[in-house]
C-alpha cells in the first residue's frame, strides 16, 4: 500500500471531498480494497457511497437472484436483470458511478469462501448475514488485521456494528483565533488565523462475538447484554431480529406477517427473560415497523456505514464505537458501546 | 406502476396517497439527486424537479445520477432521465429553470402536496419559503456542509418559517484592511480578487486596491499629507487602474512594480499605520523573478502545483503568464468575470495573494487553499447528502400522514468523542417568531438609511432585492400615496436616480411594499441614519427594532457587537457566499452543528455529552 499520487483527473473528480478530509485520506482511500457482502436495498446504498468516495477496488458478493421485490428497492438494477444473479446484475450501473474503481463480482455464497479469501481486503462490509457468519468472518478478519463492519435495515429500523480492532486515528481540531487584540488606540487588529491541530486517538473494539454471543456461556462483561445498565433497548431489538433471521433463514416478511409476528413475540419473551429487559421499553408494537427494507432508511444507514468505512480506511475522524442504532420512530441515531 | 414499492410499514392511508401525491423537488444537486432516488423507490409517481444549473465535473463525486458524459448538461433533465432508467413507470417533469422566475407563481406551488428544498443558496431558499407560505403548502428544507446537515419542516401557522431567525450576515472586511493593513491570508486573497476585477473585470468602485488615504488610523501621518496633496492635484491616481493597465499594454513588469513596489512604498509613507504593525517590504519585479532562497520545484504533480505553496519566483512567473492569458481573453470581451474554476483567473489571484502575503509577512497559501477561500467552497460529500435525503423522505411520510407534531427538525452531526448522538432530532416543533418580517400577520421591518444619499434605484436593488430578497417589488409611500417603485417596466423609471428624500421619504416615513410574485406585503419603517465611522455599514435592515441596541450578552462576551456575527460566519469572503456549491446550508445553529466551532466553550455548554440520556431514547414514543 504505497502512497500513490493522485492524477489531475482524480484531483478534479474528488475535489470537494479532498477539501473536507484532505489529500492524505484520499490517498488512503485510493489504496483500499473493499469487500461488500450483500447488495440489496442497504447494500446498494453502501456500494454507491463507497464507489463515489474513490477506493481502489470493490468486490461485490451476493448469491441472490433478482426478484420483483429487489427491483423495486434497488436503483442499481433494471427490468432486464430479472432472474439473474444480483451481484452481476448491478455491475453496469455500479461501474458507471465511478469508472476509476476496479469493480468485481462474486456469485458464490459467502459460507463457501475459505478463510484466506477475506484476508486480501482492507475492510469487509457485510449486510444480510446470520450471526454465525458475522462471527466467523469477523474472527478471520481479526486474525489478519482486516477491518470489519456489518449492518442491516429492518423496515424503519437500522443498525451498524463495527470491529475496527485496535483502531488508531487522528482528528483535526480547529483552534479558533485567540481573542481579538486591541492596539492602544482601541482599534481591533491582527486576529490570527484559525489553526488546525492533529489529535491522535485510539479506540479498542470488541470482537463481534462479544456483541452477538452465539451461545449462552459467551455472555459478556460490563455495560452489556447481561447487565441492562444503560443499554439502549434498540440493541435488544437488533438481537431479536438477528435471532429471527438465524432461526428462519430469512428476514420477517410482510407476506407472512401474522406468522412472523408470532415468532417475533416469542423471541421477544425469551430476550426479555434472558436479559431482564424492561418490557415497557421493548414493546410489541415496534414489530409493525420492521418489515421490508425501507429505501430512505437504507439511504440513512447506508450513509452512516459508508462514512464509517471511509473513517476506518483513512484513519481519520472519530468513528462510531461500536454500535449505531437508528430509532424507528423519531430517527434519532446513536452510538452504543456494547461488549467492550 | 406497481404499488408494492410503497413501504409496507406505512399506514394504509399513507400507502394509498403516495402514488398520487405530487411532489416538487427544488434543486437537482447532491441532496436533490438522492431525494429523487428515494422518492422513485418509495412509490411516488408524480414528481417535478427544477434546477437552473448545469453539471460540472466536481459534482460527480456525489451527484450520482450524473456521469462524465453529462458534464455541461442540465441537471434537472439528466436527473429525470437517469431516474426513469431504473423506474420507467413514473412521471417526472423536469424544468431547467430558475425557481424565482414569474412562471412559478403561487398557483404553480399550490399544485403540490409537499415541496422539498434541496438548494444551494439563501436567496432561492427565502423565495421558496415565501411561495410555500403564500400557497400554504408544507415545505421540507434541507442542507449539508461537510459532515453536518439538517432537515427542517415548515408549515404556515404551525412552525417557524425559513426566515424567522435572522441568518448570520456574510462576512466582509473593512476596505482599509484590504487596501492598507492586511493581516491574514484571506485579506490578501480578497485583494487579489479585487485586483483581478480592476484589471479585467467589471468596474466596481468598492473594490479599489490602491492605498486608502482616508484610513482614519493613518490620519496625521506626516508623509501622508505630502503625498495626499499630490494626489489631490491629480496625478496618476486619478486615472483608473484599468486605463493605466491598458496604456501599459498589461506589461507584467510594470504592473508588478506598481502594485508591489510603488503602492507599498506609498503605504509606508502613512507612518501611523506601522507604529504597532510590522511594515510591509516593497518588492520589485527583478528581485521577485530571481528570488533567492526558493527551492527548485519543477515536479509537475498535483501535489506540487496545487497543494504546495509556490515560491516567490514562481508567483512572479505565474503573475506574468496568467496576465498574458487574461489579456488575450479580455480582448474578445468587454470584461471578464472572476471564476474559481477558470485556471488563469485562479492562478492570477493565487500569485497576487501570495506576493502580497510575502510583502506583509503573512503566511502564504497553496492554490488549492486559495480556491477554497476565494471560491467560498463548502465541501460536500455523498454520505452526508445520502443521510439527509433519506431523512427528508422519511419526513415526507410523516407529512402525508399529517403527523405534523412529529415533524421535528433533525440534525446530522459529526461524530465526536464528546457525544454519542450522530442523528439528533429536536424535541418539539419550533414556533414562529412573532416578529418575523416574512410570516408574521403584519410583517414589518425597520430600515436605517441615509435618505439624502441613497437613490430609489439603490433602495430597490440593495435593500428590497438583495437584502429582503424580493423579486418584483412595488413600493408606495404611506399616507401620501406616492408611487415610489413599480414592478411594471418604465412606470417609475423617472424616480430611479432621485434621492429618497426628494420623493418625501424621510426619517419616520412608512413604505408599503408588495411583491406580487411572492404574494408578500411588507411595511418598512424608514429611519434616517448617517454612517459615522468609515467602516459603518451604509444601511441597516432590522426585523426587530430592539435589535438596534447592542445586546448586553454579546457585549460582555466579545467586547464588541460585531464579533457575535464573526463568530457565526463561515468561510464567506465577499458578496457571493454560498453561490458556489449545491447542498450548502448555512446551518442555523452553528453552535451545535458546526465542527469549526468545536473548541469554543459555549458549544460545550449547549451540547453536553449525552451519556446521561440514553434512557430517553426508548421505544415508547407514540
Ligand atoms: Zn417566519
Amino acid at each position: 500500500m504505497t502512497e500513490i499520487e493522485l492524477s489531475t483527473a482524480e484531483a478534479e473528480l474528488y475535489d470537494r471531498q479532498i477539501r473536507l478530509w484532505g489529500i492524505e485520506s484520499q490517498e488512503k482511500l485510493r489504496a483500499a480494497n473493499v469487500l461488500l457482502i450483500g447488495v440489496r436495498g442497504l447494500g446498494s446504498e453502501i456500494a454507491k457511497n463507497i464507489l463515489l468516495s474513490g477506493i481502489n477496488s470493490l468486490t461485490v458478493l451476493d448469491n441472490g437472484i433478482v426478484t420483483e421485490e429487489e427491483l423495486q428497492k434497488n436503483f442499481l438494477l433494471n427490468q432486464e436483470s430479472m432472474g439473474s444473479n444480483i451481484a452481476e446484475a448491478i455491475l453496469t450501473k455500479a461501474q458507471a458511478l465511478n469508472p476509476l474503481v476496479k469493480l468485481t463480482t462474486e456469485t458464490e455464497p459467502v459460507s463457501e469462501k475459505p478463510d484466506k479469501y477475506f484476508q486480501t481486503f482492507t475492510i469487509v462490509v457485510a449486510t444480510g448475514l446470520s450471526s454465525k457468519q458475522l462471527v466467523r468472518i469477523d474472527s478471520i478478519c481479526r486474525n489478519s488485521n482486516v477491518q470489519f463492519i456489518c449492518g442491516d435495515v429492518f423496515g424503519m429500523f437500522g443498525y451498524s456494528l463495527a470491529d475496527f480492532q485496535e483502531h488508531e486515528f487522528y482528528e483535526d481540531q480547529v483552534k479558533l483565533p485567540t481573542k481579538t487584540k486591541r492596539t492602544h488606540e482601541g482599534k481591533p487588529t491582527e486576529t490570527s488565523e484559525k489553526t488546525t491541530v492533529k489529535i491522535q486517538r485510539k479506540l479498542s473494539y470488541p470482537p463481534i462475538d462479544q456483541v452477538l454471543p452465539t451461545s449462552e456461556k459467551k455472555i459478556v462483561k460490563s455495560g452489556v447484554p447481561g447487565k441492562t445498565k444503560r443499554c439502549n433497548e434498540l440493541y435488544y431489538l437488533m438481537r431479536l431480529l438477528i435471532q429471527f433471521r438465524d432461526q428462519n433463514n430469512r428476514d420477517p416478511s410482510f407476506n407472512s406477517k401474522e406468522d412472523d409476528l408470532k415468532k417475533l413475540k416469542e423471541i421477544r419473551e425469551e430476550i426479555i427473560h434472558r436479559y431482564q429487559v424492561n418490557e415497557e421499553k421493548l414493546r410489541e408494537d415496534v414489530f409493525n415497523l420492521i418489515f421490508g427494507e425501507v429505501v430512505p432508511v437504507c439511504a440513512v444507514v447506508g450513509g452512516v456505514i459508508a462514512q464509517e468505512v471511509i473513517k476506518a480506511v483513512s484513519h481519520k475522524e472519530v468513528p462510531i464505537h461500536n454500535l449505531f442504532l437508528l430509532n424507528p420512530y423519531n430517527f434519532c441515531g446513536k452510538e452504543q458501546i456494547v461488549g467492550a | 406502476m406497481s404499488p408494492s414499492t410503497v413501504p409496507c410499514v406505512l399506514t394504509e392511508k399513507v400507502r394509498e396517497i403516495i402514488p398520487t401525491s405530487k411532489i416538487l423537488v427544488v434543486g437537482a444537486g447532491g441532496i436533490g439527486c438522492e431525494i429523487l432516488k428515494n422518492l422513485a423507490l418509495s412509490g411516488f409517481a408524480d414528481i417535478e424537479i427544477i434546477d437552473l444549473d448545469t453539471i460540472d465535473v466536481s459534482n460527480l463525486n456525489r451527484q450520482f445520477l450524473f456521469r462524465k458524459e453529462h458534464v455541461g448538461k442540465s441537471k434537472a433533465m439528466v436527473a429525470r432521465e437517469s431516474v426513469l432508467s431504473y423506474n420507467p413507470n413514473i412521471s417526472i417533469k423536469a424544468y431547467h429553470d430558475s425557481v424565482t422566475t414569474q412562471e412559478y407563481g403561487v398557483n404553480f406551488f399550490k399544485r403540490f402536496k409537499v415541496v422539498l428544498n434541496a438548494l444551494d443558496n439563501r436567496a432561492a431558499r427565502n423565495h421558496v419559503n415565501r411561495m410555500c407560505l403564500a400557497a400554504d403548502v408544507p415545505l421540507i428544507e434541507s442542507g449539508t456542509a461537510g459532515y453536518v446537515g439538517q432537515v427542517e419542516f415548515i408549515k404556515k401557522g404551525l412552525t417557524q418559517c425559513y426566515e424567522c431567525q435572522p441568518k448570520p450576515p456574510q462576512k466582509t472586511f473593512p476596505g482599509c484592511t484590504i487596501r492598507n493593513t492586511p493581516s491574514e491570508p484571506v485579506h490578501c486573497i480578497v485583494w487579489g480578487k479585487h485586483l483581478f476585477n480592476q484589471l479585467f473585470g467589471e468596474d466596481d468602485p468598492d473594490q479599489d486596491v490602491s492605498p486608502d488615504t482616508a484610513d482614519p488610523e493613518a490620519a496625521g501621518s506626516a508623509g501622508l499629507n505630502a503625498a495626499a496633496s499630490e494626489t489631490e492635484t491629480g496625478n496618476v491616481q486619478r486615472t483608473s487602474t484599468r486605463q493605466w493597465a491598458q496604456q501599459s499594454n498589461y506589461d507584467a513588469a510594470k504592473l508588478f512594480n506598481k502594485f508591489f513596489k510603488d503602492d507599498i512604498e506609498y503605504l509606508l509613507t502613512m507612518e501611523n499605520l506601522w507604529k504597532t504593525r510590522k511594515p510591509p517590504k516593497p518588492l520589485n519585479w527583478r528581485e521577485a523573478a530571481s528570488h533567492e532562497g526558493d527551492a527548485d520545484n519543477s515536479i509537475d504533480s498535483v501535489r506540487a502545483t496545487d497543494m504546495q505553496v509556490w515560491p516567490i519566483s514562481k508567483c512572479a512567473q505565474v503573475f506574468a503568464s496568467s496576465i498574458d492569458i487574461l489579456k488575450e481573453a479580455l480582448s474578445k470581451k468587454e470584461f471578464l468575470v472572476w471564476d474559481k474554476d477558470d485556471k488563469p483567473a485562479l492562478d492570477f489571484v493565487t500569485a497576487c495573494a501570495n506576493i502580497r502575503g510575502h510583502i506583509f509577512s503573512i503566511p502564504q497559501k497553496s492554490r488549492f487553499d486559495v480556491k477554497s477561500i476565494a471560491g467560498n467552497i463548502i465541501p460536500a460529500i455523498a454520505t452526508t447528502n445520502a443521510m439527509v435525503a433519506g431523512l427528508v423522505v422519511l419526513m415526507v411520510f410523516k407529512v402525508l400522514a399529517e403527523d405534523y407534531e412529529n415533524c421535528n427538525s433533525i440534525y446530522v452531526r459529526q461524530k465526536s468523542i464528546h457525544s454519542n448522538v450522530v442523528i439528533a432530532p429536536d424535541y418539539h416543533l419550533i414556533k414562529a417568531n412573532p416578529k418575523c418580517y416574512v410570516c408574521s400577520p403584519q410583517p414589518y421591518v425597520g430600515v436605517s438609511v441615509n435618505v439624502d444619499v441613497m437613490t430609489v434605484k439603490e433602495f430597490e436593488t440593495e435593500i428590497l432585492k438583495k437584502t429582503l430578497n424580493m423579486i418584483a417589488p412595488d413600493a408606495i409611500l404611506d399616507g401620501k400615496g406616492v408611487f415610489v417603485i413599480s414592478s411594471e417596466e418604465g412606470e417609475t423609471e423617472a424616480n430611479n436616480d432621485k434621492k429618497l428624500s426628494e420623493l418625501g421619504i424621510v426619517d419616520g416615513s412608512i413604505l408599503k411594499v408588495d411583491d406580487f410574485l411572492q404574494n408578500y406585503n411588507l411595511t418598512i419603517g424608514v429611519n434616517h441614519y448617517v454612517a459615522k465611522e468609515k467602516d459603518d455599514p451604509p444601511y441597516k435592515v432590522v426585523a426587530d427594532v430592539d435589535d438596534l441596541k447592542p445586546s448586553v450578552e454579546n457585549g460582555q462576551q466579545n467586547g464588541s457587537t460585531e464579533s457575535s456575527e464573526e463568530k457565526h460566519s463561515k468561510m464567506e469572503v465577499d458578496g457571493n457566499a454560498g453561490d458556489d456549491d449545491d447542498d450548502l446550508e448555512i446551518v442555523d445553529k452553528p453552535d451545535e452543528d458546526d465542527p469549526q466551532e468545536g473548541t469554543s466553550s459555549k458549544r460545550r455548554k449547549l451540547n453536553p455529552p449525552e451519556d446521561e440520556d440514553d434512557d430517553l431514547i426508548m421505544l415508547d414514543d407514540p
